[in-house]
């Protein structure tokens, strides 16, 4: 090819040659064609007026955006990624079906699903021990679903779509910057591009755990370092029959597996794995201010849980599709920002709703659900032309009628149990200690778990104080 | 002015991945850009044409490729055109150039037409030569520089070796520009969101004026062989005790020294003889 | 089986701007001995240098957020996305 190009390219060039000089043998151009009018200089405001602007096409914005457009409201979803879904990272499972089910009847049937999460396991760890809880049942392998393993640059991308469908426009590699301000009040924002000035009666900011858009409105204050957490994760490759035998699953079944314990090492945070149709999504999660301290590198650690006995045969084979990393807001309901403003509100991530609590790691159904709320908040401020933060407060008591910031106020004080010092590393081990201990056949008299219970205590110098403190945390946290 | 530029949506390089034991490429991986020198072309365009030029973006291809048009639109194409019929089921560069040659005949000829030099997916650069073929239009490619002159434009174009050559053509040409010359400019917000509402126009072979069975051709193969493998060569290092200045001309120079030629005096046969013994210790035969 | 992060980084698309969308202010850093971004960067992006300056790589950035947060010295790090069009792209994420 390379040789016939370059013959090509010389034959051309001699014609070329022949035909400097030549009367031109071609018709004359036309005469230039009249000036265009610009109708704006760049950088100016543009003449761009929406209804409602959602920031951000994830799981919150693309609710929101379908909800408003739906209205019959006209809706502009910016996306600053290359798709929706680019940008975002989740582990991902998705525990939202039932009200998936209520914006788009049966969505399981044309949405990008990989796995059914009907095997649920908790797995406590010990440096080479683990002590897990396998609940399985059939009834989540059933529609509606109670949860889904999802792809998010896949499902984020699917879920836009739903949005564009009902009539909101979706405009993708836009990043937005800032809001605009008028009369006291957020009038649109300021997307980083020429002309990028855009009038909104209404912002729906979802822009994400970093929530730069909350914050420079002033509805969000700077982050502490313990209050995020960084994941990391990869996506395996393996094929679908070997990730039915290994994980035990049937046709589309999956399994969700959390880890808590010595997994990250002295690191407060956990780990997870999740089944895909043929890959495996797996990582590591570790409090910002706690890989700091301990200057632990994130990718060690993930590399460290793929070597841990009970993980390593899981991952066996599986090569590497794709890395990847977030910061998940963990310190719910003590980091909500301010939920609305005059012309302004703030949904999922970027308005903290992400719930983690050992047992719970959910986000994206609490996304949707706040998405909801704001868009049915923007549909009654647009009835009423009345974009003022009394108006728009009343997205607040929707938040509190679907449940959410009950969620968020109930489990208050889970985050700093769940990344306590004696919880993330102590208790794990007592437990695995303790597991060892029952199962081990020594040939010696066998004991019973009470006092093996209290030897393991008594090991890992548990101070009886701290523990009945700490169950009393628990139970504030988990049991009432 | 009116500047045609041709479009060719490609995968990424960078997302193209190949099995290294079945050698098929993952497509669920690729993602798809507007092919680098083409954004190249796209650039110059919108430059040589300043706010009078009227810059006409073109595509061959299937629904998806629309994306380079949305693109070009977006950045200050004036207008933009897919060409495509759903008869045709793949592309080669002959089809691709005459349906471009056609769609320009349909649409007014333009001044200039702005190719990337090569497309960095299939690579054979043959597009822009058969498109000037096929308009009856000089050809320049391997283009590094364009400046327009009434009814001409002085060009410079690329040589071997680090050398430059400057050509004057006149207007109307097939200009095809070299990767990495100018970065495509950032579009404005009105752009895009013009972009994204606009409806890409599509012509069909119909349309153009071509029937489907005279565009529907095998290549006609004279003779295929397979080029002999070149040598391999040491990469060149400079000799270490020379000044700097010295080494450094050597690098540029890439090691190269001009050969004499060597003349062979005598009777044909032994004179044959030392022609083909050469060839063969070139590696040529 | 050990995967490097230089094998992992490698299964990452990035359309890199030219220009950095993140700034690292080499002054303030010269006086900071925590250097938590050093550590808590999942791309390791941020090379300690010998002046006790700080280089940051901005091309292979996930822009998850997670070294401005960790910082604790006012106007080290000064964040931003990049542009439109730019950046990383997840493809299964």
């Amino acid at each position: 090819m390379a040789l016939l190009s370059k013959a090509t390219s010389l034959a051309l060039v001699q014609n070329v040659h022949r035909l400097v000089g030549l009367p031109n043998g071609f018709p004359p151009p036309e005469a230039p064609p009249a000036p265009r009018v610009r109708l704006r200089a760049p950088g100016t405001r543009s003449a761009e007026h929406v209804d409602v602007a959602v920031i951000g096409a994830g799981p919150a914005g693309s609710a929101a955006a379908l909800i408003a457009a739906r209205a019959g409201l006209k809706v502009l979803l910016l996306e600053r990624g290359e798709y929706p879904g680019a940008k975002n990272v989740s582990g991902a499972a998705f525990y939202g079906s039932a009200i998936m089910d209520e914006l788009i009847p049966r969505w399981w049937e044309q949405a990008p699903v990989e796995r059914y999460l009907s095997r649920r396991v908790l797995a406590f760890m010990a440096p080479e021990t683990s002590v897990a809880l396998d609940f399985r049942s059939a009834r989540f392998a059933e529609p509606p679903y109670n949860g889904v393993a999802i792809l998010r640059p896949k499902f984020d991308r699917w879920f836009a779509d739903q949005a564009v469908a009902a009539g909101a426009f979706l405009l993708n590699a836009a990043v937005v910057d800032d809001v605009l301000w008028e009369d006291g009040r957020v009038a649109g924002v300021r997307v980083r591009r020429d002309g990028g000035d855009i009038r909104a009666d209404v912002v729906i900011a979802c822009d994400g755990a970093n929530s730069l858009i909350a914050k420079k409105a002033g509805l969000q204050r700077q982050f502490h370092a313990h209050e995020m957490s960084l994941g990391v994760k990869e996506v395996l490759a393996l094929d679908e029959a070997t990730i039915r035998e290994r994980f035990q699953l049937s046709g589309n079944d999956g399994m969700a597996v959390e880890y808590i314990g010595s997994i990250t090492e002295e690191v407060s945070g956990g780990a997870f794995l999740y089944t895909n149709r043929n890959t495996l999504s797996l990582g590591i999660i570790g409090q910002i201010s706690s890989l700091a301290q301990h200057k632990r590198r994130p990718y060690e650690l993930l590399e460290g849980f793929k070597a841990h006995p009970a993980v390593a045969p899981l991952v066996r084979g599986g090569t590497v599709r794709e890395y990847s990393a977030h910061i998940i807001p963990e310190a719910g309901w003590n980091m909500l920002p301010k939920l609305a403003t005059g012309g302004m509100m703030v949904a999922g991530d970027a308005a903290a709703l992400c719930f983690v609590a050992g047992l719970y790691l959910e986000g994206i159904n609490y996304a949707i659900l706040s998405g909801i709320a704001a868009g049915e908040t923007a549909i009654a401020a647009y009835h009423e032309q009345d974009f003022s933060a009394a108006s728009l407060a009343r997205y607040e008591t929707a938040l509190k009628a679907r449940h959410v910031l009950g969620d968020f106020h109930g489990y208050r004080h889970a985050p700093a149990m769940v990344n306590s010092e004696r919880l993330q590393n102590l208790y794990p081990a007592v437990i695995a200690h303790a597991a060892e201990q029952i199962f081990r056949v020594r040939g010696e008299p066998k004991q019973k778990i009470g006092p093996i219970a209290l030897e393991a205590l008594r090991q890992h110098k548990v101070a009886p104080v701290e523990l009945i403190q700490d169950m009393l945390n628990a139970g504030r946290s988990f049991g009432w | 002015m009116r500047i045609a530029v041709c479009l060719k949506h490609v995968p990424d390089i960078t997302t193209v991945e190949v099995d290294p034991f079945t050698g098929a490429i993952d497509k669920s991986r690729l993602l798809f850009v507007t092919n680098p020198a083409d954004t190249v072309a796209l650039e110059l365009a919108l430059q040589l044409g300043g706010e009078r030029g009227r810059v006409l973006g073109m595509t061959v291809g299937p629904s998806a490729t629309e994306a380079v048009l949305r693109a070009a639109l977006a950045v200050g194409a004036t207008r933009v055109l897919r060409l495509w019929d759903e008869r045709l089921d793949a592309l080669a560069p002959p089809l691709t150039a005459r349906l471009l040659a056609a769609a320009l005949r349909g649409e007014g000829m333009p001044d200039l037409v702005l190719c990337g030099t090569r497309s960095s997916d299939v690579g054979s650069g043959q597009v822009p030569a058969l498109l000037g073929e096929f308009l009856g239009w000089p050809v320049i490619t391997d283009v590094t520089q364009i400046e327009l002159e009434p009814h001409q434009a002085r060009v410079q174009r690329r040589l071997d070796r680090g050398a430059r050559e400057v050509l004057e053509v006149s207007l109307p040409a097939v200009l095809a520009v070299e990767p990495g010359l100018a970065q495509l400019r950032h579009a404005s917000f009105p752009g895009l969101m013009r972009a994204q509402r606009a409806a890409i126009p599509v012509r069909g072979v119909n349309e153009l004026g071509l029937n489907i069975d005279e565009l529907v051709f095998a290549l006609p193969v004279h003779q295929a062989f397979t080029p002999p493998r070149p040598r391999s060569r040491p990469i060149f290092t400079p000799d270490a005790t020379r000044p700097p200045h010295e080494r450094i001309a050597a690098i540029v120079e890439a090691g190269v020294t001009r050969k004499s030629g060597k003349v062979l005096e005598g009777a044909p046969q032994p004179m044959a003889e030392a022609i083909v013994a050469f060839l063969r210790e070139q590696g040529f035969v | 089986m050990v995967t490097t992060l230089e094998e992992r980084m490698r299964t990452v698309r990035f359309r890199v701007d030219d220009r950095p969308h993140i700034l690292v202010n080499a002054g303030i850093c010269k006086d900071c001995s925590v250097r938590a971004c050093v550590y808590v960067c999942p791309a390791n992006l941020f090379v300690p240098l010998d002046d006790g300056g700080i280089l940051f790589n901005y091309e292979e950035c996930f822009e998850c957020g997670t070294c401005y947060i960790a910082c604790d010295k006012e106007g080290a790090i000064q964040w931003s996305y990049p542009r439109g069009g730019y950046g990383v792209t997840f493809r299964e994420a």
